[in-house]
């Protein structure tokens, strides 16, 4: 091994014991925004339901750092569109995703919200959230148990925190 | 017994607006030409003991050859149920407004005419209600046809105050 890194490691270690992180920037930022995100209340149908049992004490979201479920989207920063889309509320849902500041994530929960679900025929149905706003995790399911909420949200923490990683694995590596 | 004399009251009602009364699983049914509506909603809020004062709910019906709206009626002071069906032409679908007898029909009559097309006369906001303004065609009309997914997915824009 590298006897530099291996000194550095060494440092790393005796600096551990005295309550200190050696890391860089980008590293830290990603690793608190993956641990805390807000998501801004955006339940359209019956996978709400799913969604407020989730921030509920039994499956209790805040364990993770999730907590705080936002009404306005200008203090949020993660969309999970939980229910059905219609053709009508999708100007409104693209408008509250515009609202959000950077960094943002979506995440689509449910069969509707994937690719229309059961309604996919239907006259007033949009099929699948991601024609109007890019899609970061699906959530099959219908609508998806609250472990699968937290299962999506845990790889949307994993995507966060691993750009580099996840960009990889992108393109099959 | 209180629907015998509850029957009574309303095939003499039928007699006067040239109404047929039907009597389906305990539910009495008047069926009335759409030019007769409003005096035979008005009768049936004044039967002299069981006044069929409540509008319940108020729904269209596409039956293919022809339209119908029907009206629920109960009253808050008593079991008394009754329910009327008005026939629509198909071609013109013109209903008079009972918006004048019951304030809350106003939102069931948008209803009706967004999905089926039938207008109501003398209503004061009809428009639609659940689908956008600049939509075409009525959705629960046997004849619509959906449009195809691509073109069901694009995105339209808002108009603003809709």
């Amino acid at each position: 091994m590298d006897v530099a890194l291996e000194r550095q490691l060494r440092e790393d270690e005796s600096l551990m014991e005295k309550n200190f992180l050696v890391t860089n920037l980008d590293n830290l930022l990603n690793w608190a925004r993956g641990h805390s995100f807000w998501p801004v209340t955006l339940g359209l149908a019956c996978c709400a339901i799913e969604m407020m049992a989730t921030g509920g004490p039994r499956y209790d979201i805040s364990r993770f750092g999730w907590e705080v479920f936002r009404a306005s989207p200008r203090q949020a920063d993660v969309m999970i569109v939980a229910g059905t889309c219609t053709r009508k509320m999708a100007p409104l849902l693209r408008r509250i995703y515009d609202q959000m500041p950077e960094p943002k994530w979506v995440i689509a929960m449910g069969s509707c919200a994937n690719a229309g679900g059961p309604f996919v025929d239907s006259y007033s149905m949009l099929a699948g959230v991601d024609k109007v706003v890019p899609v970061d995790v699906y959530i099959p399911g219908c609508p998806p148990r609250p472990e699968s909420l937290l299962y999506g949200l845990l790889q949307l923490q994993y995507k966060v925190s691993n750009p580099a990683k996840v960009r990889l694995m992108k393109h099959g590596k | 017994m209180e629907n015998k004399v509850l029957k009574e009251q309303v095939e003499k009602l039928a007699t006067s607006v040239n109404g047929e009364v039907e009597e389906i699983l305990g539910e009495l049914v008047l069926k009335v030409q759409a030019s007769n509506i409003i005096e035979t909603l008005k009768g049936a809020k004044s039967f002299p003991n069981f006044p069929c004062d409540f509008l319940h709910d108020l729904c269209g019906m596409d039956l293919v050859d022809h339209l119908e709206t029907v009206y629920q009626l109960s009253s808050l002071r008593g079991p008394q149920r009754l329910r009327v069906k008005a026939i629509i032409d198909r071609e013109n679908p013109v209903i008079d407004s009972v918006t004048s007898i019951w304030q809350g029909s106003n939102f069931l009559e948008r209803e009706a005419y967004d999905m089926f097309g039938i207008k109501f006369k003398g209503h004061p906001n009809l428009k639609r209600i659940y689908m956008w303004d600049d939509f075409e065609g009525y959705p629960l009309r046997k004849d619509y046809v959906t449009e195809p997914i691509e073109v069901r997915n694009i995105v339209r824009t808002r108009i603003e105050g809709e």
